[in-house]
């Protein structure tokens, strides 16, 4: 058939490293009769363009999802246009909501996926929420990732981590006793235009993409714009800033979606900010070199969970306050959580010190979710222990 | 259990008496200049209040300065250090002036693609005074090492480099070390490692007290030929600098031959403040010489 030659002169070499999350497209196509039916059918069975079809044809004007890896997209494109098929790209580049989405389908007991919200590009924020209990609001964790789009270990770590919630539960005794007295929720990208930008545009942004008015300057920091000691020190009111704090507190909707939520739930006992990079386990406060209440309980906490941690590889991380540990943050995460009754607030900073930075190979992501992995079942299983 | 901080210390030797005048200075002047255990490393002494002694984070500032500057200093791209874990320091500070540091670290030596394995990196000793100017770029550094590897062993690892790099086709049309996943192909390491080099210089000029640096990337490369046998090497690379958060551009120009000092130029483009940092360095035997280049 002539479009089976066309689309094969533009696929060129082997689709390689299916592992990577990164440049692919989900496609909503359209499809009004069998004859468009048939021509799809064909492009989908084709072996060389590795398309994957996520919402699967079944009738007449129902649109049918289909993940087209990077290299495939050109292809694709002009293939459905050749064709007169209607299409719209529903999400860029979310593999990582397509395995979010696989985990709950494993494991429909144990995990759903739920949409809190949208982000400035309008692109669904999903959690996993793991929960073995019925009733409404059991005390709960909250696992963040990926708030800063740059730190690509993070939203790994999550996406593992979920990964490993899922196979453990009723093989490990601690995770088992965790998740029947808790319920666990996971967001792996709390900035997902930021996580698009950094794979399309450039690798080492960090902010959100809001716009700023008046400014050619993107963005605000989503890490700066909670509600706890909202642009105080540690913090820019410079758009052109990578800390800036944006206009007010919660005027990013990423963050507004995640407070709503938990405050929403009410139940909350715990809260995990991951990032990267300088190997640190940190609680409050960042916005104030002052003791939080609690700072001995968490140190301590902290101490016994860098030490599980290191015990895998060997791993250091430092141990401390947020504002001396590595410098004056306000209107952080973990200051809002602590500051709104979620004592057990910290936040990782995962490998590694400084010789890869944010670009960490992947053959260190696994290394780094195991060890961080043994960190965080530390401070679930002495929140669970500790419940108030 | 020891006071979180101490009392304000009588008059010491050493500037005269220091007035807080930011909150981190606060912070520092009410600790006592002693010799301490730079505040535990590990999660495994729980005796040790966390922050004893000497702010950790100063302590780290001096000596990841201090490394910078030896590392331009040493001149050898196959010897480069990276800092293991402060072990001892010291600090004075005079809100005017600045702040002087004593410190004691011990590094191991920079292999980014075998960092899994033990024992590679074994660990070297140095002891540095590190004097940062208030609100001014290079510090003044004074710093002496153990010896890590063998000269004569580096001596050859460098010239090996040198073959290397000399071999690569001119021009150069890379893009990004590290990849964006953090891969370096084993063929363009000479160009990783000598872009470490003289960005070590850049890195020493620009860390102040609260300033740090690290190579996030190199974003461009172009070597040329020159008339002579030494490496004229052209790049673009992206520092990282930990308390803004900022990713700054700098372009940078070097010179190097085996065993010679390196000469280097740079331009970094300060995208927050309307300056823009650049200098001009040449290494050698004499401290502080500026040199044209």
């Amino acid at each position: 058939m002539r479009w089976t030659l066309f689309i094969g002169a533009l696929i060129g070499s082997s689709i390689c490293d299916r592992e990577k999350f990164f440049g692919d497209q989900v496609f909503r196509i359209n499809v009004r009769n069998g004859d468009e039916i048939s021509k799809l059918s064909q492009l989908v069975n084709s072996n060389n363009l590795k398309l994957d079809v996520w919402k699967s044809l079944s009738t007449f004007n129902r649109p049918v999802d289909v993940l087209v890896p990077s290299v495939s997209l050109q292809a694709v494109k002009s293939f459905l246009r050749s064709q007169g098929l209607e299409y719209a790209v529903a999400i860029e580049d979310l593999q990582i909501y397509h395995e979010m989405d696989n985990i709950a389908a494993d494991f429909p007991d144990l995990v759903r996926r739920v949409k809190i919200g949208h982000s400035f590009e309008n692109r669904p924020m999903y959690v996993l929420k793991f929960s073995t209990g019925e009733g409404a609001r059991r005390p709960a964790i909250w696992l963040n990732a990926g708030i800063h789009s740059r730190e690509w270990i993070s939203q790994a770590t999550a996406i593992w981590t979920a990964r490993k919630i899922v196979s453990d539960y009723q093989r490990d005794p601690a995770i088992t006793s965790i998740l029947e007295k808790m319920d666990i929720f996971l967001l792996p990208v709390a900035n997902p235009d930021g996580y698009v930008y950094t794979q399309t545009q450039n690798r080492l942004w960090r902010k959100t993409r809001s716009l700023n008015p008046g400014s050619s300057c993107v963005g605000a920091d989503p890490n700066r714009n909670w509600n706890a000691s909202f642009a105080g020190k540690g913090a820019s009111d410079n758009p052109c800033s990578e800390v800036y704090h944006g206009p007010h507190a919660n005027s990013e909707v990423e963050v507004k979606s995640v407070v709503d939520f938990i405050q929403k739930h009410g139940n909350f006992k715990c809260f995990i900010d991951l990032h990267s990079y300088s190997q640190l386990l940190m609680y409050p406060y960042g916005y104030s070199a002052k003791k939080a209440p609690d700072a001995k309980e968490l140190d301590k906490v902290a101490r016994r969970a860098a030490k599980a941690l290191a015990s895998v590889s060997g791993t250091e991380y430092q141990v401390g306050p947020t504002c001396t540990t590595v410098y004056p943050a306000s209107g952080s995460s973990i200051d809002w959580a602590y500051d709104n009754g979620i004592k057990f607030a910290f936040t990782f900073e995962l490998r590694d010190t400084g010789t890869y930075g944010f670009l960490l190979p992947a053959n260190q992501i696994i290394p780094t979710a195991e060890e961080t992995w043994l960190g965080l079942k530390t401070i679930m299983e002495h929140v669970r222990d500790n419940l108030y | 259990m020891q006071p979180r901080r101490q009392p304000p210390p009588a008059p010491r030797s050493g500037p005269g008496n220091p007035r807080p005048t930011a909150p981190l200075l606060a912070l520092l002047l009410l600790l006592a200049p002693v010799v301490a255990p730079a505040g535990s490393r590990s999660a495994e002494d729980p005796a040790q209040p966390e922050d004893a002694g000497v702010p950790r984070r100063l302590l780290q500032q001096a000596a990841r300065a201090a490394l910078h500057f030896f590392n331009f200093r040493a001149g050898s791209p196959s010897a480069l250090r990276v800092l293991a874990e402060v072990q001892e320091g010291r600090a004075w500070i005079n809100p005017k002036e600045g702040c002087k540091v004593d410190v004691v670290f011990s590094t191991e030596r920079y292999k980014p693609e075998s960092l899994l394995q033990e024992g590679e990196g074994r660990l070297g000793k140095c002891s540095a005074r590190v004097v940062f100017k208030n609100q001014k770029p290079r510090p003044a550094i004074n710093v002496t090492c153990t010896r890590l590897i063998e000269k004569k062993k580096r001596q050859q690892e460098d010239y090996l480099l040198y073959k290397q790099m000399k071999q690569l086709k001119n021009p150069l049309e890379i893009v990004s070390i590290p990849d964006n996943h953090g891969h370096i192909d084993p063929y363009l390491r000479p160009i990783w490692d000598l872009a470490f080099l003289g960005s070590s210089y850049v890195m020493w000029e620009m860390t102040t007290q609260v300033s740090h640096y690290y190579l996030a990337q190199l974003t461009s490369v172009r070597q040329w030929k020159t008339n002579d046998d030494t490496i004229d090497f052209d790049y673009t690379v992206l520092l990282h600098e930990l308390s803004t958060q900022e990713i700054i551009p700098c372009h940078i120009h070097l010179v190097w031959y085996p065993g010679k000092p390196l000469k280097v130029k740079y331009h970094c483009q300060e995208l927050q403040t309307p300056e823009e940092a650049s200098g001009t360095e040449e290494g050698s035997a004499v401290p502080t010489e500026l040199s044209n280049f």
